[in-house]
């Protein structure tokens, strides 16, 4: 059989991994909505009346057309990466729904690419929650601008779960998801550009910043959604990081899973 | 064509199959093969290498030497097609608890790449075949031992497999549970299906196996059908004397095994053991089964460590 005519074999099963978990969580669409809701009005009440009030302009726009960009980032990378590690951990090793799955056809290749694109699928619907919320609240200066980002942030959505699923890889209990949020999640929350432009830091947390791939995709997104000028060439050094990432963190997790399970 | 080369190949040929995990020797070269149509059981104690065995055979750990064909190829070389022949029912409870009885088939039929028709045909069927049919939303949670058991049996066959390999499937449940996926398996053996299990219950091994396949410390002992494997190994009668036994009571002559508290007597006639007790000496006697051959191969019970 060639590569060519098992291709769309291999799409049925990574989506029928992705589809057991689409029927778990619409069960949970209710309170999964409400979260996804309310958290970026929070965050935009308060740093509305909070930062917002203090800080007039960053970086040439308005600190809400600043920061609602931002929060679209945060809220892909968030669900994407909690996804592909403590719920994917939760399948892999407490639930063994990973053995079950492994004695079917579905190769741990196509497991693997399940797991992970729903994990992105997930990032997708908390950052279009934020879209949404975003653009009601009036920080979205460009309605053309926020359709093409999409595209990006499910590019940056699959790449934080690919690095989730390599952490996870690794995982011999939950211990390692608490370093997995002090030294990835958190500072992708901080020195990414979320808040405060990355220029501001000193240039050893910048060096450290620009590594995240967070940093490489809200300097895509925000542009667009903010209807700036967007560098092309700038652009797609920044998406073929993220690409580059991915790749590399989905092979990694591959290698040390097959490792584990067949070994 | 090829249905009559199937018919008469092997579905299961294992030779000199070895695993090592480091120091660990778990399985020391063992070699069989498994007819189209049977029930064969591969009887032994815990650890004995059983689980480890029919793991090489779903390809699901690498054996360290000897080779392993499948359907008369290696299971790598059959990849896809291979997984498609062969429903798992594994020692552990993995069953999805997130979805109903009833996805758990549905979901299970889509890792089979099975067509939508194909699997709300089926799986109504499966679930009455189980007696499952009024639980088809219960939670997984909400169901007993034994009918997460037939549940899991049932999504073993969502893809009408020819091979079923089994591994404990009874352990643990009461005697009612148990009796029930024995008729069930044995209505499959009917159908026509090949069946591998592992059991560590001489009694399971002895019901629905064609031919049982003994084995201790990752080595076949014996192999051949319950009746000659008794019929090699111990005489057709056993006498349980109690210790201490009694006095003036002479063994000699006598085939015996020592079990702690007690000692075996086997004899084609039991009055052989029997009339040389006192009249007030307290025996048990019975039939010889398949536990007799494992104590007298391995010199252990078949429940140690348990």
């Amino acid at each position: 059989m060639s590569a060519r005519a098992s291709l769309p074999a291999v799409n049925r099963y990574s989506q029928a991994v992705w589809r057991r978990n689409a029927l778990v969580w619409r069960r949970l669409i209710g309170p999964s909505l409400t979260t996804n809701v309310l958290d970026p009005l929070i965050f935009l009440f308060a740093f509305g009346y909070g930062l917002g009030a203090v800080i007039d302009r960053v970086g040439g726009m308005s600190y809400l057309a600043f920061v609602v960009p931002g929060m679209m980032c945060y809220a892909a990378m968030f669900a994407a990466s909690f996804e592909s590690t403590i719920s994917t951990y939760a399948r892999f090793s407490l639930q063994r729904t990973w053995d079950a799955i492994l004695a079917t056809p579905v190769s741990l290749t196509e497991l693997m690419l399940g797991e992970m694109s729903w994990a992105a699928t997930k990032g997708v619907f908390s950052a279009s929650c934020v879209i949404v919320v975003g653009s009601l609240w009036g920080g979205v200066a460009s309605p053309v601008g926020v359709l093409l980002a999409l595209p990006a942030l499910a590019l940056g959505a699959i790449c934080f779960a690919c690095c989730g699923l390599a952490v996870t890889a690794q995982a011999k209990s939950w211990d390692i998801f608490a370093y997995f949020f002090t030294f990835w999640v958190t500072p992708m929350f901080m020195f990414s550009g979320t808040f405060f432009e990355v220029g501001r830091f000193p240039w050893f947390v910048q060096a450290i910043a620009w590594v995240l791939p967070m940093t490489h995709l809200i300097a895509v997104v925000r542009p667009l959604t903010a209807g700036v000028a967007v560098d092309p060439l700038a652009a797609a050094g920044h998406l073929l990081y993220v690409a580059a990432l991915a790749a590399a963190a989905f092979s990694l997790a591959r290698w040390r899973f097959g490792a584990r399970l067949f070994g | 064509m090829d249905g009559t080369v199937a018919a008469a190949m092997p579905v299961i040929e294992v030779e000199a199959l070895e695993k090592r995990y480091g120091e660990v020797h778990a399985v020391r070269g063992v070699s069989f093969s498994i007819p189209a149509g049977s029930c064969t059981g591969l009887l032994g104690p815990n650890g004995a290498g059983k689980t480890t065995i029919m793991r090489m055979i779903m390809a699901l750990v690498q054996p360290t030497a000897g080779a392993l064909r499948l359907f008369g190829k290696p299971p790598s070389a059959l990849g896809r097609s291979m997984r498609e022949r062969v429903g798992l029912v594994p020692q552990e409870d993995n069953l999805d608890p997130d979805l109903s009885v009833r996805q758990n088939l549905e979901v299970y039929g889509r890792y089979f790449g099975l067509p939508a028709r194909t699997i709300a045909e089926r799986v109504p069927r499966l679930l009455a075949f189980m007696q499952l049919a009024e639980r088809g939303g219960a939670k997984v949670m909400q169901l007993s031992g034994g009918m997460k058991r037939r549940l899991t049996i049932a999504r073993a066959l969502i893809a009408d497999p020819e091979l079923i390999i089994l591994d404990e499937p009874t352990t643990g449940l009461d005697p009612q549970a148990r009796v029930l996926i024995w008729r069930r398996l044995l209505d499959l053996k009917r159908e026509g299906k090949t069946l591998l299990l592992t059991t560590h219950y001489m009694d399971e091994a002895q019901r629905l196996s064609d031919r049982i396949i003994i084995i201790d410390g990752g080595r076949i002992l014996d192999e051949g059908a319950p009746k000659d494997l008794i019929a090699r190994h111990v005489r057709g009668h056993v006498v349980e004397v109690a210790k201490p036994l009694p006095r003036g009571f002479s063994e000699d002559g006598l085939e015996r095994n020592d079990i702690g508290d007690a000692v075996l007597y086997y004899a084609n006639d039991p009055a052989e053991v029997t009339r040389r007790l006192p009249a007030d000496a307290a025996y048990l006697r019975r039939e010889a089964n398949l536990e007799d051959v494992f104590l007298r191969l391995t010199g252990h019970s078949l429940r140690q460590g348990e």
